[in-house]
């Protein structure tokens, strides 16, 4: 099968249909979905600032993650599948969308960068863990996650100003000054 | 009268500098917003895990409001800021949300309960340290709180969907 038969095979599956026909279970998964990737974000951020050597210097850093990695893992596999059931009700639309793929790819990015990181220092976390910064590596990879997650969530911003579900053509004889009031009433317009 | 002053707002000049900038200025000081939003969640989950007994075994919890405190502090300053700018660029959307409300009580109960907590800890760490963090009332409230602030992240992203809310919401229908 082709991506433009998947894509429309995914669009038109009974779970993307039942929450297009609710009004409701969209901004639901929406909201649910910022839950997860803010929790992500956050909890990188207090690993990254340890690897940094800007906070939390005095713990080991291995004791933080293992508070909280957990808690990352969950929360991307939670905005993941999230991320899934909002992608399947367009899918076509998000899979030409611009924002879209450039998120992919630096989602991809950030999964690169812990690999490498793992491989490099990762392996000698027992000979630095209790020292204020991590080294060389360790804090470029820090930089590289915390630059990649805010484009991350810059990009998911964009693309829900990117894909409005109206597929109708614009009208010809339409007063473009139209265009700039917002439409009473805002259902469908997922910004 | 909330109607009214919304459409006064719209018509004020910051409010049209922004109207007229949108289509980047309001997806950015949202994604700020997020972000600070993500430094907030993720705060207040240390330091109820740290109550809960669930992380931080190798902190007390003063520690653990020492780190984590002045981070959520200065998040909620931005997210004051950029919240109020969102106001600012689009009045109706906020004003006349169901959604808005709600998260605004919930964020001044939410910022309440870490007011008390930083100021009691300070005069009472003792009994903080020792006590209260075994009290059930005390856990629960943890929990309370941690829930407080996910559904204060809902209510945001239902702003844009107040219809969801039926005749609560103020805005107009077609």
């Amino acid at each position: 099968m082709d991506i433009t038969g998947f894509l429309a095979s995914l669009e038109s599956s009974s779970l993307a249909t039942g929450i297009r026909d609710s009004l409701y279970v969209f901004p639901l998964i929406e909201s649910l979905h910022v839950v997860g990737l803010t929790m992500v974000f956050g909890t990188m951020l207090i690993v990254d600032l340890r690897l940094l050597g800007i906070a939390s210097i005095r713990r080991p850093f291995t004791s933080i993650t293992s508070d909280i990695m957990k808690w990352t893992w969950a929360s991307f596999i939670w905005t993941a599948a999230t991320g899934v059931l909002m992608f399947v009700t367009n899918a076509n639309v998000y899979y030409h969308n611009f924002f879209f793929r450039t998120k992919i790819v630096l989602l991809a990015l950030a999964g690169i960068n812990v690999l490498i990181f793992e491989l490099t220092s990762g392996r000698t976390v027992h000979r630095w863990h209790k020292d204020a910064a991590a080294p060389l590596a360790g804090r470029t990879a820090a930089i590289l996650s915390l630059l990649l997650w805010i484009t991350i969530i810059v990009m998911g911003r964009w693309i829900g100003f990117t894909t409005s579900q109206s597929k109708a053509p614009l009208d010809r004889d339409i007063n473009l000054d139209d265009l700039f009031t917002p439409p009473a009433n805002e259902s469908g317009s997922p910004k | 009268m909330i109607r009214q002053f919304a459409e006064w707002l719209s018509q004020t000049s910051l409010s049209i500098l922004i109207q007229t900038h949108n289509a980047w200025v309001i997806p950015t000081i949202q994604s700020i917003h997020i972000i600070a939003i993500g430094v907030v969640l993720t705060s207040v989950l240390m330091i109820d895990l740290r109550i809960l007994g669930w992380a931080g075994h190798d902190q007390t919890l003063r520690e653990t409001t020492d780190r984590f405190g002045p981070w959520l502090s200065w998040a909620l300053l931005v997210l004051l800021v950029t919240g109020i700018s969102m106001v600012i660029g689009e009045p109706v959307r906020a004003l006349l949300s169901f959604s808005f409300w709600l998260k605004m009580f919930l964020v001044a109960v939410g910022t309440l309960i870490a007011a008390i907590l930083q100021i009691t800890l300070k005069s009472n760490e003792h009994h903080w340290e020792q006590t209260l963090v075994n009290r059930r009332s005390v856990r629960s409230l943890a929990i309370l709180t941690l829930l407080i602030w996910v559904g204060i992240v809902i209510l945001g992203r239902l702003i844009a969907y107040d219809y969801v809310w039926g005749s609560w919401s103020l805005k107009p229908t077609a």
